[in-house]
């Protein structure tokens, strides 16, 4: 072995090509492989979307004719205009929400001193860590009872309206961890700049952090656009009317009442709930990578 | 001057100070109010008779419906250990403040402490239910905003309330000026640390008693209730087998992992870690059984579902998962267009590809993976619609129900699962894969090592942290999971396909909703969680190499 020369090397490399080649012929077919599982639910949904009714349940692979009125029908049926504008406005409060309570946290996390700062963080951690289960039913309480505080006093109910839905996301400790570690990284001398010209904590978050910021906030924004087109079980625990239910439970109702006469519409209805996050995902490839991998919000 | 200097400065830092708090009030009041607090809330509810309001006191007896009378042991086993701990945290008090002066007169403001904390905790317990009570008591009186703030107000004049917080108060102040009084007289260099030590070992002190104290009542309740109808009710017995079991089985644990450390004991230790494995097992698994049969069984089988979907789920992704990492790192064309399709099954939202292949795996005869089954020439399967174990249908129903395995369903919901996690974890593996360093792989090309070597002893070693996160993630995703199980569940076959968290959302949106029963549940999941994390690092300290 200690005495291979080059003239080994090269020549060993060059008797292993062809089988390099079949490797790699290998290594493509795997990948092709799993590229096909991977989509074929995607290509089969599109497909039978475009199928008349009998053809999905005589389970054929493409439409003999392409029926694009099923979309129309399927909007119309499920009622898809008030889902997606549902949740459309459930995030749009969810994410002034969290400018208006995550950004100061943030702030005073990356850059104040403060008493007790690492017990708060380390207590923040800490929610991280208590899975949504251990807490769906208290919440669930306390949102019923703050909503009949909120209905005697101000007039605005909780329940079936937007703050069940938006409310308790409002404050998130994933939010507040990622814009704090981009806001840690601002250079002092801007904080330096701003603390010349007079200007204190307030002014310098508003008026040089947030506009640098616009990065993360864009990712927050997508967090949020994601959470609420997917959630499900807390939805489906707050809302008994159409009039906030978002577009994942208005799928699943439209699915579980009109059973097994509708799959075509089922199946429109799905690319329908589809289309948005695809195309977030296609513009915004790398931050919603990233973002979902790291932290494994989903579900 | 300088005087004038320093209190400038300090004012500034007073100023930073509350800032920085009017800053995280409004954050931290949220995330107390919906991300801490709740899981005291959902202890507090499950000791209660709460369908859709709360009742009355009940103790133990969610968990005792839940659990069988192994809910008693688990609640001796608690106690045991926050006495433990906390002797633990004295233990630590005395050890690492030896060179304080004068260190055990801080015990006396943790005593004060611990008991003004205890004494907060008493007063929310008198005040909550109550306050809870309001929307009850004002049913007929619709929507009066100044009716629901009198009945507010009302509830801190309550009597017991008024007396708890009078103890509460003088609890707090008896505290404040101790602990004032320690800080002022004993020159410290950390005196915040030597009280909250002792004040947390106190505390912890307080809560081992009073668990001890409610489960013990209980079980001699319950053994009373017992003898009067004539039977025997051998808990204690029962209690002390199965805790004899678990200590056991920790001490194997510790024997093996000394004896491994080699010496000459090494076979003596085996063999006493062997001996004890066997009888603490023979003591646990045969106890278990009998602690268990007063429980429900939809738990037990929801808990039993729960176990097959993680187990069928979580290894497979893994696989699939670094196959594919592994073959896109070999210098792909078009890489980043495999990892973004890869992605695709996670990134969609769960519902509408929960409904697809709902569709897909349908019962009928011509839908496509039936197709696919004729043409392979295995007979025609109901899929979402089949209770029956897959074991059970592969080699004939003369297989015992207990080996029969997940049912057809279930399989169909383990498929689509690992259909929607493969992309996750190849995603994360190619990240972790882009992190190791070229040099290793290097270095061992010119030892002469060949691919399966590498991969063997560079690649997945170095992959470790990262498996270790995904395991951990998707095995608490699973355990939890609801949406794909919520929309693939037929009525034919829920029965095999409702895991722990479907039964939890079942006990509480029935028109008769258990909140309290549903809380005991909620927080058995969450322990169980909570134990596996805490075993998962423990085994990861070893396993893990983090570069």
């Amino acid at each position: 072995m200690a005495n291979t020369t080059l003239n080994d090397l090269v020549s060993s490399s060059e008797t292993r090509r062809p089988t390099i080649r079949i490797g790699r012929i290998l290594i493509y077919g795997v990948l092709i492989i799993g590229l096909l599982q991977a989509i074929f639910p995607f290509f089969w949904m599109i497909s039978a979307s475009l199928m008349p009714i009998n053809e999905v349940t005589l389970g054929y692979l493409l439409p003999t004719r392409p029926q694009f009125n099923n979309y129309v029908d399927a909007w119309n049926q499920a009622n898809f205009a008030q889902f997606m504008w549902n949740s459309v406005r459930i995030t749009a409060i969810t994410v002034v929400g969290q400018l208006l309570f995550c950004v100061p946290a943030a702030y005073a996390f990356a850059r104040m001193k403060f008493v007790g700062r690492n017990l708060i963080f380390g207590m923040l951690v800490a929610t991280l860590m208590i899975p949504d289960v251990a807490i769906l039913i208290p919440n669930y309480l306390t949102v019923i009872w703050l909503g009949r505080l909120s209905d005697a006093v101000l007039g605005i109910s909780w329940i079936n309206n937007w703050p069940a839905l938006t409310i308790p996301f409002m404050a998130s400790a994933f939010t507040i961890f990622l814009l704090r570690q981009f806001f840690a990284q601002i250079p002092e001398d801007l904080w330096d700049a701003v603390r010349i010209d007079g200007g204190g904590h307030l002014r310098f978050l508003w008026s040089v952090v947030v506009p640098l910021s616009r990065a993360p906030l864009m990712t927050t924004l997508i967090f949020a656009f994601i959470g609420s087109w997917n959630a499900l079980l807390w939805p489906l625990l707050v809302t008994q009317t159409d009039a906030w239910r978002p577009v994942a439970v208005g799928l699943t109702k439209f699915v579980n009442t009109d059973a097994p006469t509708a799959l075509h519409l089922q199946m429109a209805a799905s690319v329908i709930m589809i289309i948005p996050i695809l195309i977030i995902y296609f513009f915004t490839q790398r931050q919603f990578t990233e973002g979902i991998a790291s932290t494994g919000l989903k579900g | 001057m300088s005087v004038f200097n320093l209190s400038g400065q300090r004012r500034r830092i007073i100023r930073e100070n509350i800032i920085a708090y009017l800053f995280l009030t409004p954050a931290l009041t949220l995330i107390m109010t919906f991300g801490i607090l709740p899981v005291a809330f959902a202890l507090f509810v499950s000791l209660h008779r709460w369908r859709r309001f709360p009742e009355e006191f009940i103790g133990l007896d969610n968990y005792q419906r839940a659990l069988g009378d192994f809910a008693y042991v688990v609640f001796i086993w608690i106690a045991a250990g926050a006495a433990a701990y906390a002797g633990v945290t004295l233990w630590r008090f005395i050890k690492q403040n030896r060179g304080q002066p004068a260190r055990y007169l801080y015990l006396i403001p943790g005593v004060a402490a611990a008991g003004a904390a205890a004494l907060i905790v008493n007063w929310v317990v008198i005040w909550l239910p109550i306050v809870l009570d309001i929307p009850q008591r004002l049913r007929a009186q619709a929507r009066s905003g100044e009716l629901f703030i009198g009945e507010l107000i009302a509830s801190f004049q309550t009597p017991q309330v008024v007396e708890a917080g009078n103890w509460m108060l003088l609890g707090i102040f008896a505290a404040v000026i101790l602990a004032g009084l320690c800080f002022w007289a004993i020159k410290s260099d950390r005196p915040e640390k030597l009280l909250t030590q002792a004040a947390s070992a106190f505390f912890l002190l307080i809560i081992a008693t009073f668990t001890l104290q409610l489960t013990v009542s209980e079980v001699f309740l319950a053994i009373e209730t017992a003898r009067e109808a004539g039977n025997e009710l051998p808990i204690w017995t029962q209690a002390a087998i199965i805790s004899a079991g678990v200590i056991m089985l920790g001490t194997a644990y510790l024997l093996w992992r000394s004896a491994n450390r080699g010496g000459n004991l090494r076979f003596v230790l085996q063999f006493a870690a062997a001996s004890m494995l066997m009888v603490g097992g023979y003591a646990f698994v045969g106890e278990l059984p009998m602690l268990l049969s007063g429980s429900d069984d939809d738990l037990l089988r929801g808990f039993n579902i729960t176990l097959m979907y993680t187990l069928g789920t979580v290894p497979v992704q893994l696989m699939f998962g670094l196959l594919l990492a592994y073959l896109l790192f070999q210098k792909i064309k078009f890489q980043s267009f495999f990892r973004m399709v890869y992605f695709l099954p996670y990134v969609t939202p769960f519902v509408a590809t929960s409904i697809v292949f709902g569709i897909l795996f349908s019962h009928r005869a011509t839908s496509p993976v039936n197709q696919l089954l004729t043409t392979l020439g295995i007979p025609v399967q109901k899929w979402l619609l089949e209770p029956t174990g897959i074991f059970k249908l592969i080699f004939g129903p003369q297989v015992p129900d207990v080996l029969s395995g997940p049912s057809l369903a279930l399989v169909v919901i383990i498929i689509y699962s690992s259909w929607t996690y493969i992309g996750y974890s190849t995603v994360l593996f190619l990240a972790g894969l882009g992190n190791i360093s070229g040099e290793l792989y290097e270095a061992a090309r010119i030892d002469g090592a060949n691919e399966w070597n590498v991969f063997r002893r560079i690649t997945l070693p170095m992959l470790s942290p990262t498996t270790f996160f995904l395991t951990l993630i998707t095995i608490i995703g699973t355990l939890q999971s609801f949406t794909q199980i919520w929309i693939l569940r037929t009525p034919a076959a829920s029965s095999s396909v409702d895991t722990v968290g479907v039964y939890i959302y079942e006990t509480i949106s029935q028109s008769t909703p258990n909140m309290g029963y549903g809380s005991a549940l909620s927080l058995v999941l969450f322990t169980v969680i909570l134990i596996f994390t805490l075993v998962q690092n423990r085994i990861s300290r070893d396993r893990v190499f983090y570069g």
